[in-house]
């Protein structure tokens, strides 16, 4: 146990009244468990210690989450922190999404970041619950607080066994002061954390139950699509739709700030009277960009400027006996969630209501706030009755779960468009667009180009290491590792049309394929094993770990099948440490099959290990996309993939074996939705190595 | 099952206003709708039966897997009018407490993570299964090859159909 003071800011004894007013019109089926829906709504009196809980008499424990669920798992691993300290049965636990409201802070998901966030004030939060349910006790039973404790929702007198539940104590424990101090547990002491209880929100996801962003449905809704310039950028001049508006079913065609909507009575009838508009568009300055434009402004952005992001010793300096040279092009990708981009707005005499699959509840506040009402002032133009739409709350939002995220749903533009159309409408729209504007109407992960510089000295060992990184946007890189005496990391960002946006793992997706596979390449000319030079110069320890599990794990070394080998790499990132070895088959027609990844990882306290297990497959999958499968190009500032026949994704026969090994210790829990997939490319770049002797020069490898 | 339609088979006017009679879920609905308006839309913008997903449009995803007569059929290119008469399964039809073997095998290795497309991939096990009791590692390959996961699920996908194989001949 260690004694922990609150920050009384964070844990205001807010009433419910200010916190869970009004605000929570409708409420989304979040957590699909209908009887447990029940439970929750049932007007029991309950106990409130702090925003992120409240325990009814009936004994049901709902925790507030804030974060946005996914698939990460967060809606179950931010309750899992809460439910340790408080010394609840996991069986107990109900979920239901936090209102946006300040007291939850600004709401955004991403950058693996939830564990790290919460962690802190999830444990406190539980533990002050905990503690007042104890304090509850003992003045039942007229004894001191410090002969009870909790344990699987009951408290119990530990010498005379008497025991009473946090049911029965819930409204005993409501009348009591908030303590000064917490005491929190110590990892030794869990028997939540580190384990794999069933996460909250699957039974909704077998079933057909779960409601996502596009599965919103309101009385009286209509549906729509929007139909954005083919041409980054380019805007519609004149839109003739005299055949869209024949189709039966059309309600109305509407021009909005980037893009053209049609609104029907099903989305289907809105998407083929999308095909049928002719839009005459004006494509703006961007119509001649193209992916080999792009890769060689990037390569003359390469030759000349870059800002020194990092600089140790001289990489000219002498002693290098062997110098070698590489580059390698990483191209854009989309992100593809397979829930395609949508959102569901209402405009009436209450306000602006927004129902979104995003990973920004908060930004997807302020877009409507900005195009639903400041902007345009809309409704105060075309209704009788004044409004005061300067309170904040005329705007709510209400996150749904979202089919996938990755970085792409961090963006609000589909937020935008449904606020724009609802503003035209008297009644609820559910916009959702196409799988092909998905694709060719993204926040790319930028196409990058690397030029490599190493060099060795005479014991083969390296001497010198060079990085030079351009990107379509702002370069980014992650930090060298190993102990080189002379090494610089130079960044050159460049300015291009092409929309970016943080993609699962960002930087460290092209940063950690560049360095990792470089470091192979500088290993040969050295002449050196490349596991065994990287224990060598690696300075973290924890990163040494990770890959002598992988490398062990994988039996490095160990005699291969004809025709297999097997590559390494590691990089941290998200404050987790990450090794993969990735095993490979070389058919006769030189064609690359997976065989195997082994994924070492250190993240340190594990929250749920089968979560933790997931987002390592989950990653490695993702990663394997990227590496095997068709890149998004551009050519006439359009781009040219449309949708999963022309950007595929890895499928069931391509899939590998994982297996997934945990590094145990007590530091401090880290973020698992992205980390495994940088080393992912790189390890498989360096089997591939193995295998053939020539070096890759970029993704994919098809 | 062929029912891609094509932008050439639109412009030419094939469209008309229909009325017919879908059996989904051994429920009859009584539809007005478009002769070309796929399944897909019909269940979920007009019956609200959202559980079937959209996710490409163009059959390539295998998000929208339903069955008719018992055979995974992708909704999103197949015209409803089409299968009037037929009996129309899907996930909300699957079972009525979520206890068919393949539902019970995805909760018991905690198969989904966002969830998106685990409607289309549990159809197509639950028909697969139901005419293949063992099927062999490549079939399950080629079978669930239809079914896209960006989430990457597919190893767990892979046990879950063993594992479900195995409870629906402990069912039986």
């Amino acid at each position: 146990m260690s004694n922990i003071k609150l920050d009384r800011r964070r844990f205001l004894k807010l009433s419910s009244a200010s916190v869970f007013g009004a605000g929570l019109v409708l409420a989304i089926r979040w957590q699909a468990l209908p009887a447990d829906d029940k439970k929750i709504l049932k007007n029991t009196s309950q106990f409130q210690p702090n925003i992120w809980l409240k325990i009814g008499t009936d004994g049901r424990v709902t925790v507030f989450v804030v974060e946005s669920e996914m698939g990460q798992g967060s809606s179950s691993l931010m309750p899992m922190i809460l439910a340790e300290e408080l010394e609840v049965a996991w069986d107990d636990i109900a979920i239901q999404r936090a209102p946006l409201k300040p007291a939850f802070g600004y709401q955004a998901t991403g950058g693996s970041s939830s564990i790290r966030k919460g962690w802190a004030t999830l444990r406190s939060a539980g533990a002050m619950a905990r503690q007042m349910l104890v304090q509850a006790a003992a003045q039942q039973w007229s004894v001191d607080p410090s002969g009870c404790y909790a344990q699987h929702s009951q408290v119990i007198h530990k010498q005379t066994g008497k025991q009473l539940s946090f049911a029965q104590l819930a409204e005993l424990a409501a009348t009591l002061p908030i303590p000064e101090n917490v005491s929190l547990k110590s990892p030794n002491e869990y028997k939540i954390l580190g384990t794999s209880v069933p996460r909250l929100d699957i039974p909704g996801k077998v079933d057909g139950s779960a409601q996502f962003g596009i599965d919103v449905r309101l009385p009286d809704m209509l549906f729509a699509t929007t139909v954005h310039c083919p041409v980054i950028g380019g805007k519609a001049k004149k839109i003739n739709d005299s055949k869209a508006k024949q189709i039966v079913g059309v309600e109305g065609v509407y021009k909005i700030e980037n893009a053209v909507a049609v609104v029907a009575k099903d989305t289907w009838t809105a998407m083929q009277a999308a095909k049928a508009l002719e839009i005459e568009w004006d494509e703006g300055k961007n119509k001649n960009l193209s992916s080999q434009q792009i890769q060689q402004q990037l390569e003359t952005a390469a030759k000349n400027h870059a800002q020194v992001k990092h600089q140790q010793g001289d990489i000219n300096s002498p002693g290098a006996v062997k110098t070698i040279n590489a580059r390698y092009d990483m191209p854009f990708q989309a992100h593809v969630p397979m829930e395609p981009m949508n959102c569901t707005a209402l405009i009436n005499d209450q306000g602006c209501q927004v129902w979104a699959p995003t990973q920004s509840p908060s930004k997807a506040k302020s877009t409507a706030e900005q195009y639903g009402l400041s902007k345009f002032n809309y409704y105060l133009e075309k209704i009788s009755r004044r409004l005061d739409f300067s309170e904040r709350d005329a705007v709510d939002v209400h996150t749904t779960l979202l089919g996938g995220g990755f970085g792409r749903r961090i963006h609000q533009d589909y937020v935008a468009e449904a606020v724009q159309i609802a503003r035209q409408l008297n009644q609820p729209v559910n916009l959702t667009w196409s799988r092909e504007e998905d694709i060719q109407h993204d926040f790319y992960h930028p196409h990058t180009f690397h030029v490599m510089q190493g060099s060795v000295d005479a014991n083969g060992k390296p001497h010198s290491w060079w990085h030079r990184i351009a990107a379509v946007g702002r370069a980014g890189s992650g930090q060298l590792p190993y102990a080189i005496p002379n090494s610089k990391i130079d960044l050159a960002s460049v300015d291009i049309a092409v929309p970016i946006g943080p993609w699962r793992s960002v930087k460290h997706h092209y940063y950690a394929f560049a360095q990792e596979t470089f470091f192979d390449e500088l290993a040969a000319l050295g002449k050196q094993d490349p596991l065994q030079l990287r224990l060598e110069l690696l300075t973290d320890p924890r990163l040494k770990k990770v890959l002598q599990l992988a490398a062990d794990k994988a039996q490095w070394g160990r005699p291969l099948a004809e025709g297999h080998f097997l590559g390494l790499a590691v990089h941290k990132s998200f404050g987790t440490y990450v090794a993969e070895a990735v095993e490979i088959a070389l058919d006769d027609k030189g064609e690359v099959n997976v065989i195997r990844v082994v994924v070492a990882v250190d993240c340190g306290i594990v929250i749920n290990k089968d979560t933790l297990i997931a987002q390592m497959e989950s990653s490695v999958v993702f990663g394997l996309s990227a590496a095997l499968k068709s890149p998004i190009t551009l050519k006439d500032g359009r781009v040219q993939q449309n949708n999963f026949y022309d950007y595929p994704i890895l499928k069931m026969s391509e899939m590998p074996r994982v297996d997934v090994f945990i590094v145990k210790n007590n530091e401090s829990p880290q973020g698992i939705g992205e980390p495994a997939v940088p080393p992912l490319a790189p390890a498989l770049a360096n089997a591939i190595f193995a295998a053939t002797g020539s070096a890759v020069s970029g993704l994919p490898f098809v | 099952m062929g029912w891609i339609l094509t932008e050439s088979r639109l412009s030419t006017g094939a469209k008309y206003m229909a009325q017919f009679t879908l059996r989904i879920n051994g429920k009859e609905h009584r539809i007005e709708a478009a002769n070309d308006m796929p399944l897909l839309w019909v269940l979920r913008d007009t019956l609200n039966l959202t559980g079937t997903k959209f996710g490409c449009g163009v059959g390539t995803c295998g998000a929208c897997m339903v069955h008719v007569d018992g055979e995974p059929v992708q909704s999103c290119t197949l015209p409803a009018i089409a299968v009037k008469g037929k009996n129309i399964t899907t996930i909300e039809g699957l079972s009525a407490d979520s206890t068919h073997a393949v539902q019970r095998a995805w909760v018991a290795l905690q198969i989904p993570q966002c969830g998106y497309c685990q409607s289309g991939q549990i159809m197509t096990v639950a028909a697969l299964l139901e005419q293949n009791q063992n099927p062999s590692e490549s079939e399950i390959d080629t079978t669930m090859n239809q079914v896209l996961c960006r989430c990457g699920t597919y190893q767990r996908i892979r046990d879950g159909v063993q594992l479900a194989a195995k409870m629906l001949k402990e069912d039986r």
